[in-house]
């Protein structure tokens, strides 16, 4: 990478911020509330720990080098060709995770607002706007998710106070769920909704102090995950769980019960869509870009930015395929559970690997001497 | 290469984005928008039944829930209000009201757009009106259409009412140029003070799901001169309406609700005399503890008053003396005592937890919920058998301006 | 002071074939007077000598030696000419009388001992001088001598100081740039009686030979600023420079953006705030402007009233310019997107007046606003350019006239022409026009956006600018810094205007070379309003000691 090492720890915490946080957090109570029913939060809480484990060895890992991205020290891990074959699933990944963002959000914004427009285009449109950014560079890139963070934090905190007049506390206990079984597969499907912060790996070698990437990480992760569970608590406690188990984006239904003293505004939840287009934007511009750098990477081009135009179609052919919102949210739950063999089974992995050679080879260095 | 031209790379954007910008999909002006204020269901007579076209079923097409009803909107006709403050003249009523039947509302909006030209927007839809016979017919089929719709609010109100809901559209109030925003700021009003608990139709839905509770719902009522008033709590069996209470009883309900709250006053006797005074509440507040009693579900709710004498009858009767407030006090809470006792003992009667009862019992005894209940109805059942004592204190501060 | 003999070679090193008579100038490149005064004369007149403006005169030095004058005569201030120049050189100064003046020392004795001006110097190139004359300087030639006196004479008329048009204020200096490069950079030296002020100035334009001049603190501006602005000034290659917006085209880093990469402003005091901040300005002989690099956003909707004021006021009226300025991108988009998207948006008493308001309007509320939008634009610049009197009666009757006449016409809503008269408003509070003029174009796109999509088509209109504005650069600094990248000590200055003692360093995004503004981190400021403290009965100056002033600027007190 040409670019000058720039991005401080702040940046990298928001980048992580506002990458985790996107489009699913509207469907987030309901998934934790079919897991956990009253549990929900502690569903939620497991989940987000979970997943701050997997991004703490990721980032520990990137730590141990500092100067490359998960495609590159794979190779230095596990050999060259493992290490190739298995970059290849992070890009499918990615790669399937960016199109089924882009059409998660399309198929909200085509059931709630704009209801005659088609699908393609609302898609099409994000992915656009995804595409063109990713032209710029990795500091341009840093400096984006940064802008967007309080954009993105305000409207779900905001929605979060005005709905606590109507909350009612009953509804939150007892906070131990019923179902354990359900309750572990549930906080599967909600560490998969963070699956966004893998793009530390990306940034780690760009940072200005590499070795307060954890710093980083965890403050990430704190501020996305306080929102994640906030937003649960807040749901749940407005309409109980039976009534979340009909509702398809309990988020959006929160901002529609919410509205501002004064009635300034009758309906929060169409501004509510419309200021969330710019943390599924952030979200989709991460996947997006690690996509493209990854393959870069792998291929050891010069250039990322003919790559973006190339991707596209591809992306948008992959977010058409899902044949109805029910099928688009089970593939959604499904591959999100396997991708965490990628985003945290393969990163404990390699740090196992790595941590070993380097054990090994201190212990030949001190018999050496 | 080609490509690496700025012109050509703008060229071939542009024409890609030309298609898009080439059209709006969702673009409707809001003049060109039927916006439908208001509607009110009822139920339908067989000579009504008959005048539904075959628009969106076939008459021969059964439909499993077959009660025909008749739906009543109220649609604003742009134009007709003027902007800006009211000018004199203009006696042309500001709306439309339009009836249909059908067998579900998607089924009578329908039959509605068919008789109206611009396309029906309900974004707009402030309030509707279940006439009381539909209403105790059962509500569910009417919910999901409005779960479904993303234009419905979920802060619009619903009101059960005595009268023809067809009735409730045609008045027109002499406060507001539209009718039925006259309607839908009273009830939003009634919460505001303390007239009511809250009530509109997410939260109707909110409680209908969940199972330890019964949903409750304003009853109105017309009186002369195209007044409406406040009649009482409709209160639901699962989603049919099983009875409704006077006035008086809702300010009881909210103790028992603990809505924070008071706007009721009531007549006091002070004992030992026959003079009456009125006791405002001010605010509530109400604590209910749940425990099992010989594995029977038993709630002890405890109501504290911050009330204030609005009134006396008597001009000799002096208020100005502590141990006569102090009896005023005992007697009023023995009334509330006495009332909310008569009042629970009534929903029990027709397994209608209205009060929540069942929620605390599913929050705070877990165990007990999910091995001897699980569902609404077992819940009910239990409800009927639900032992309670009751504590009421009433707290007079102060007397208003007037020393005596 | 300003016109250094070095700068010459500058503006001489390139040359083009041009049409004569500076093709004839050409030929004479790199002669030597010939110390015949017929031969110069000549050479001169057969390139300058069809100009009437040209005067020439014989006269003789100390009553000696044959001399001739020469100078364009409405170029030079005749009296310092006859006064300064011919008297002492024709009538011998006392002190030269009985001297002997033999030719050989003629020069030394002139330039020591008689001329009685301060710039003044001898050339000998011919080339040169006529340049010079051309400048408007005044030249002397002497018979047998082979070198030539030139004297500073330009007096060409100027406009006083006088308010500034384009950035009024109500606190603060009233002074404002004119066109003379030489009042401008005094109007700067005046208010930085320092050393560390700096004066650069080269020679761009091929023809107008406008002087250049780019100003710094040094030990304060960054090193990569200063040598990026000289390397790409250096670079321009034109032939008139005949304002800074000229050197803004070619010195800015994307060309492309609708939004200004440098900010010019007409007000001294500013410039030297920027300065003092760590910035580089750029000022162009014959323009009211200074050219200020490397700028970052925020600062278009900064006035230098803003820091004049007291910190709560300024703040105050700064949110106000912010909603402004959102107002003048968003506001018609959004209330296209509320009355054709989203009326359920709206409370439902106002939605139904509105939809009666529009009923009979034939277009949809995009066409409508674009109209009327269009109408406006086309009214603003009719008013600029028409003269003063007429402008004012044309905007009032054109706005009144024609938006009233639109509403009963049928044409447009009341409330559309509502919301553009805000919008124009709007864009008038924003106090750089240009970055104004950025934010009006960028509406259309927008509403266009708003009519597909709307409320999603503003968001996505929206990120797109800002995208574009986070991936901009000027001079090396992100464009929207201090907020992205953050940079804690300008944040204190973007959204409130925080008090001068809470901001102890410079913005540390322009990479100052000296970061510090107050003398210590903490403050002293407040310490006279502490409880128990009577510092104000026994002195008078309060608590403040007078620790706000700049490292190397010692001088001041």
């Amino acid at each position: 990478m040409g670019d000058p090492k720039e991005i401080t720890t702040l940046q990298a915490t928001t980048i992580i911020i506002s990458t985790i946080i996107g489009v699913g957090v509207l469907p987030l109570p309901l998934f934790a509330v079919r897991a956990g029913e009253t549990g929900a939060p502690l569903v939620t809480l497991l989940g987000i720990l979970l997943a701050a484990t997997g991004l703490f060895i990721l980032t520990y890992l990137g730590m141990r080098h500092p100067q490359k991205t998960i495609i590159t020290y794979s190779h230095d891990i596990i050999g060259k060709w493992l290490g190739r074959f298995c970059s290849i699933f992070v890009i499918v990944f990615f790669y399937i995770l960016t199109g089924l963002a882009a059409r998660e959000f399309g198929e909200v914004v085509v059931s709630a607002v704009l209801r005659e427009t088609p699908l393609e285009v609302t898609v099409l449109v994000m992915l656009l706007l995804a595409c063109i950014s990713c032209r710029n560079n990795i500091n341009v890139f840093s400096y984006i998710h940064n802008f967007y963070v309080p954009i993105i934090l305000a409207p779900g905190l905001i929605i979060v106070a005005f709905s606590l007049k109507n909350s009612n506390l009953l509804y939150l206990r007892p906070i131990i769920g019923n179902n354990f079984q359900d309750m572990a597969a549930g906080t599967l499907t909600i560490s998969a909704l963070f699956q966004g912060a893998f793009i530390i790996t990306l940034i780690i070698p760009s940072m200005k102090k590499p070795a307060k990437a954890l710093k980083a990480s965890f403050w990430g992760i704190f501020v996305s995950g306080g929102l994640y569970l906030l937003i649960v608590i807040a749901t749940v406690s407005v309409f109980g769980s039976e009534e979340i188990k009909q509702i398809f984006w309990p988020t959006l239904e929160l901002a529609r019960t919410t509205s501002l003293p004064g009635n300034i505004l009758q309906r929060l939840d169409v501004i509510f869509l419309a200021v969330w287009v710019t943390a599924v934007f952030t979200t989709l511009f991460s996947s997006y870009y690690l996509t493209i750098h990854s393959i870069k990477e792998l291929c050891n081009l010069k250039d990322h930015k003919m790559l973006t135009y190339f991707i596209l179609p591809f992306v948008f052919i992959f977010a058409m395929l899902p044949q109805n919102i029910v099928q688009m949210y089970k593939v959604i739950q499904d591959i999100g559970r396997a991708g965490l063999v990628i985003t945290f089974l393969y990163p404990g992995l390699l740090l196992l690997i790595d941590v070993f050679k380097g054990w090994r080879k201190k212990r030949s260095v001190v018999q050496k001497s | 290469m080609l490509y690496k031209n700025r012109n050509v790379q703008l060229f071939l954007l542009s024409v890609l984005l030309l298609p898009i910008l080439s059209s709006c999909w969702d673009s409707q002006e809001i003049d060109e928008r039927a916006n439908v204020l208001a509607i009110g269901i009822d139920v339908a007579d067989k000579q009504e039944e008959k005048s539904e076209d075959e628009i969106a079923h076939l008459r021969d097409f059964s439909i499993t829930n077959n009660e025909i009803f008749k739906l009543t909107a109220q649609i604003a006709i742009p134009g007709r209000i003027p902007l800006g403050p009211e000018q004199t003249g203009g006696k042309e009523k500001p709306v439309l009201v339009v009836q249909v039947v059908g067998h579900t509302i998607e089924d009578a909006i329908i039959n509605l757009q068919q008789e109206v030209a611009n396309e029906l927007f309900l974004g707009h839809l402030r309030i509707i009106v279940l006439n009381e016979k539909v209403a105790k017919q059962g509500t569910q089929r009417f919910n999901d259409f409005l779960r479904r719709n993303p234009e419905i609010r979920r802060t619009a109100s619903l009101v059960v009412s005595k009268e023809s809901a067809a009735t409730y559209l045609k008045v027109s109030p002499e406060l507001e140029r539209i009718p039925s925003l006259y309607l839908a700021d009273m009830v939003d009003n009634l919460t505001a003070l303390g007239k009511f608990p809250p009530s509109f139709i997410g939260l109707f839905w909110t409680i209908l799901s969940s199972k330890g509770q019964d949903a409750y719902l304003p009853y109105f009522r017309l009186k002369k001169g195209d007044n409406l008033e406040l009649n009482g709590l409709a209160y639901f069996k699962g989603d049919k309406m099983v009875g409704k209470t006077n006035p008086a009883d809702i300010g009881i309900f909210m103790s028992v609700k603990g809505i924070h709250r008071g706007g009721y006053g009531a007549f006091v006797k002070v004992p030992g005399t026959n003079e009456v005074v009125v006791v405002k509440a001010m605010s509530r507040r109400t604590k209910i503890k749940v425990s099992l009693k010989d594995g029977k579900p038993h709630a002890s709710i405890k109501i504290s008053y911050e009330s204030t004498i609005d009134e006396k009858g008597n001009p000799k009767l002096l208020v100005s003396n502590s141990s006569l407030l102090k009896k005023v006090e005992k007697q009023a809470s023995k009334d509330v005592v006495a009332s909310t006792k008569k009042f629970i003992k009534r929903t029990q009667r027709v397994k209608s937890d209205v009060f929540g009862f069942g929620e605390h019992f599913r929050a705070k005894l877990p165990h007990f919920w999910n091995k001897k209940i699980g569902t609404k109805e077992k819940w009910e059942d239990y409800y009927q058998q639900l032992t309670f004592d009751l504590q009421v204190e009433t707290h007079i501060h102060r007397v208003g301006m007037k020393a005596k | 002071m300003v016109f250094r003999k070095a700068n010459y070679k500058h503006s001489g090193r390139k040359r083009y074939p041009m049409t004569s008579p500076s093709k004839d100038l050409e030929v004479q490149d790199r002669k030597y007077i010939t110390g015949s005064l017929k031969d110069t004369e000549e050479s001169i007149k057969a390139i300058l000598g069809e100009n009437d403006d040209l005067s020439m005169k014989h006269f003789k030095i100390f009553g000696q030696y044959h001399a001739a004058i020469f100078c364009f005569s409405d170029l030079v201030n005749q009296e310092v000419m006859n006064k300064e120049i011919l008297k002492p050189l024709m009538y011998v100064p006392e002190h030269l009388i009985g001297r002997e003046k033999p030719l050989t020392l003629l020069m030394d004795i002139i330039m020591n001992e008689a001329l009685y001006h301060s710039q003044a110097g001898t050339e000998k190139r011919i080339d040169l001088l006529i340049e010079a004359l051309l400048l408007g300087k005044t030249v002397i030639f002497i018979e047998g001598l082979k070198e030539a006196i030139q004297i500073e004479t330009k007096d060409v008329e100027k406009r006083s100081i006088a308010q500034p048009e384009t950035e009024q204020v109500i606190l603060g200096p009233r002074e404002g740039f004119i066109e003379n490069i030489a009042t401008n950079i005094a109007l700067l030296r005046y208010r930085l009686p320092t050393a560390d002020f700096q004066v650069k100035t080269m020679k761009i334009g091929r023809l107008t030979k406008s002087t250049v001049a780019y100003c710094y603190l040094k030990g304060i501006a960054s090193e990569t600023v200063i040598k990026e602005v000289e390397k790409r000034l250096s670079e321009i290659d034109i032939d008139a420079i005949l304002d800074v917006g000229y050197l803004e085209q070619f010195i800015e880093d994307n060309p492309f953006s609708p939004f200004p990469q440098t900010q010019s402003t007409e007000r001294p005091d500013r410039t030297v705030a920027n300065l003092i901040e760590g910035r580089v300005a750029i000022l162009v002989d014959g323009s009211p402007f200074a050219l200020l690099v490397p700028v970052v956003f925020n600062q278009f909707y900064q006035t230098t009233e803003d820091y004049s004021s007291r910190f709560l006021m300024g703040s105050f009226v700064r949110m106000a310019r912010i909603v402004a300025l959102v107002f003048s991108l968003i506001f018609p988009s959004l209330y296209v997107s509320f009355i054709s998207f989203n009326p359920e948006l709206l409370p439902t008493e106002f939605a139904v007046a509105v939809a009666g308001g529009r009923a009979g309007v034939p277009y949809p509320a995009v066409v409508e606003v674009l109209l009327i939008e269009v109408a406006m634009e086309v009214l603003r610049e009719a008013t600029v350019r028409l003269p003063k009197q007429v402008g004012g009666a044309l905007s009032i009757v054109g706005v009144l006239v024609i938006g009233q006449a639109a509403v009963e016409a049928g044409l447009s809503s009341p409330i559309t022409v509502v919301v553009i008269a805000i919008t124009t408003i709007g864009s008038f509070a924003t106090p750089a026009y240009s970055a104004a003029f950025a934010l009006r174009m960028l509406r259309f796109p927008i509403m266009i956006l708003a009519g597909i999509f709307g409320l999603y088509g503003v968001v996505i209109g929206v990120i797109f600018i800002f995208n574009h504005m986070l991936s901009l650069k000027s001079f090396g600094v992100p464009y929207m810094s201090p907020i992205s990248p953050e940079n804690y000590q300008g944040m204190k200055d973007v959204v409130f205007r925080s008090p001068l003692w809470w901001m102890p360093k410079r913005p540390g995004f322009l990479h100052p070379q000296n970061q510090n503004r107050l003398k210590k981190n903490d403050n002293t400021v407040l310490k006279h309003n502490k409880v128990g403290n009577d510092q104000r009965e026994e002195k008078s100056n309060g608590g403040s000691e007078g620790n706000y002033d700049t490292p190397g600027n010692n001088d001041h007190y």
